[in-house]
């Protein structure tokens, strides 16, 4: 291996294996690398080894099988080393709740072995980039979910980390508090270069704010590219015709699965699904051929794939859980438990 | 040094939740407090317990400190449970700070607590007639030996924490070591009332030992013994430091 190109690569992941109590097998061959200065999404449902391959990165978990690097530096061998120029936001609150926001940050970077000297002008830039500093001084427990998240991304950014690790950031959080978060994290990697690499099962913020998006499954890594890569990939444009009364043959069916960009069609009813490759060039056709049939079409509607859709071919299920209300209340119990 | 600025760091983070809130302390040192005025005064006038000529309140004085501190420093374990609840745990791994630097400190940490809970008690204990040593070095003494003891306990509280996979069930645990351990020293009586198997419980006991050094700095002037009885202190640290630096890698799974 050539240590100066491994030395490039922020993140290394070479045949990753994790199996918990021999049963559980959380990671089945992971191999993955991400470039320098990108912000990288991890995308997958819940259970699908994301926070696991977070964990290790972190040094905090070791593999079963196979290696993974940090700029060039084995997580397992030079843990110690990896964790002086890493910083990670788990999933759940990692702030003290009993004390100020100012005061986490301090304690940090005391941690953290920032001279004294410098502390305090860090710990207010810190603050500053993410908007907080009206509130350092009060308690952390009367902060809201989206200012606690902001506390805790201003304490990984306190060190300058080469990468940030962040374990879902904005999960739990109301759209506006997401947006605010995502702002001052690219503002910050605008400014220091640093490369991000976050994990999120939504598929939002995924297409968003990544420069490139790996897809987990049940541990393995089902499909690799940028947003527009993947939703390109997928050719499934939609398109939805309302049909007025009458029946439809399924001679007139046929005649649109014969043409050239039609994938498949259904038929609900007088709900007509065109799934095709370009809705643009496929739609007068498709047109034409209800029309010359005869079949009045009342209403026309069209929609292009989402990551969801991706997420569906590459994968076979869905991103969607339906447990974003569960994840705002769980948010919210921590923050009251404090 | 990494190491000592964790330690200092999970000091000073203690010494700011405790300038936040104090009541907590206030709470916990109601129970002591009333194990003197109202025990320790009944027992008092009962004598039935010889205690070399000291009065029974302040005979059982250093063992209601040490019972406090101790009280203070397992339930201690409960806040590392519930920090490994949430990700502070978790984050505390990932900086660049030697794992047994986090345990070490927050043993240190709860030490901290300890001693303001005593600081608490022992002036409703003069108000109410115990006569300690005049002595500023003595008081000093004991505040040493209640740090250190209750350091010991911390560790053992991280030990438990590491096995117990719920607060309710460490809550129980928790006062299933404290309450032997201070029935089984010479907190309430001396050594040579308990029936013999105590007594062999009561020479392993850290516990006694660190109410005999407590009780000879702060009371009787009898320190005879505190140089043994704090090196079996620290002896009882060190094994409850291995021991939990070594499990504290199981809280993290």
């Amino acid at each position: 291996m050539d240590i100066k190109t491994a030395d490039e690569n922020p993140v290394d992941v070479r045949g990753l294996v994790k199996v918990y109590q021999s049963r559980i097998r959380a990671l089945d061959g992971i191999d993955l690398g991400i470039k320098a200065g990108q912000i990288f999404a991890l995308l997958g449902p819940n259970g699908a080894g994301k926070t696991t391959l977070m964990r290790i990165l972190t040094t905090q978990l070791r593999p079963t099988a196979g290696q993974a690097f940090v700029f060039g530096r084995d997580v397992v061998r030079k843990a110690a080393e990896v964790r002086t120029f890493i910083s990670y936001v788990p999933q759940e609150m990692s702030v003290w709740t009993d004390i100020t926001g100012y005061e986490n940050l301090l304690i940090y970077a005391k941690i953290y072995g920032i001279p004294a000297g410098e502390r305090k002008h860090q710990v207010w830039d810190a603050l500053d980039t993410m908007g907080l500093t009206g509130f350092a001084k009060t308690l952390v427990k009367t902060y809201s979910g989206g200012m606690i998240r902001r506390l805790e991304v201003a304490c990984a950014l306190l060190i300058k980390p080469k990468i940030m690790f962040l374990d879902e950031p904005t999960i739990g959080l109301d759209p506006s508090a997401r947006k605010a978060v995502w702002e001052k994290i690219l503002t910050f990697k605008a400014e220091f270069g640093t490369t991000v690499f976050f994990n999120t099962h939504y598929m939002d913020e995924a297409d968003l704010y990544s420069d490139e998006i790996a897809i987990i499954d049940r541990g393995k890594l089902v499909k690799l590219g940028t947003a527009e890569e993947l939703k390109q990939s997928v050719k499934r444009d939609v398109i939805h015709l309302g049909l007025g009364k009458g029946s439809v043959g399924e001679s007139v069916l046929n005649e649109l699965r014969r043409l050239p960009l039609v994938n498949e069609v259904s038929l609900d009813r007088s709900e007509l699904t065109v799934t095709v490759g370009n809705t643009e060039t496929a739609l007068p056709a498709v047109i034409d051929v209800l029309r010359n049939a005869g079949v009045p079409i009342e209403k026309i509607s069209a929609t292009k794939p989402t990551l969801d859709d991706v997420f569906l071919t590459y994968a076979g299920t869905s991103l969607m859980s339906g447990s974003d209300l569960r994840e705002v209340r769980s948010v919210r119990r921590q923050i009251r438990k404090g | 040094m990494n190491s000592l600025r964790e330690m200092l760091a999970m000091m000073e983070l203690e010494l700011r939740r405790l300038r936040h809130d104090r009541t907590e302390i206030y709470t916990r040192a109601i129970q002591p407090i009333l194990w003197l005025v109202v025990y320790g005064t009944i027992m008092s006038s009962v004598r039935a317990i010889p205690t070399g000529g000291i009065p029974y309140m302040d005979f059982i004085t250093p063992g209601v400190l040490l019972q406090s501190t101790v009280f203070v420093s397992v339930f201690y374990g409960l806040t590392i449970v519930w920090e490994r609840d949430t990700g502070i745990l978790k984050k505390l791994l990932v900086a660049p700070v030697p794992r047994y630097a986090t345990v070490i400190g927050k043993t240190i940490a709860s030490g901290v607590r300890a001693i303001f809970q005593a600081l608490i008690i022992a002036p409703v204990a003069l108000l109410l007639g115990v006569k300690f040593v005049p002595d500023p070095l003595n008081f000093l003494g004991a505040l040493v030996v209640l740090f250190l003891v209750s350091g010991g306990f911390a560790a053992i509280s991280i030990l438990v924490a590491s096995f117990m996979k719920t607060r309710e069930r460490f809550m129980g645990i928790g006062q299933a070591i404290i309450m032997p351990l201070f029935f089984g020293s010479s907190a309430l009586y001396p050594v040579k009332m308990m029936p013999p198997l105590l007594q062999r419980v009561a020479v392993l006991n850290p516990l006694t030992y660190a109410v005999d050094a407590v009780r000879g700095l702060m009371i009787s002037r009898d320190v005879s013994h505190v140089l043994r009885d704090t090196a079996a202190i620290v002896v009882f640290d060190i094994l409850m430091f291995v021991a939990a630096s070594f499990s504290f890698r199981k809280i993290i799974e």
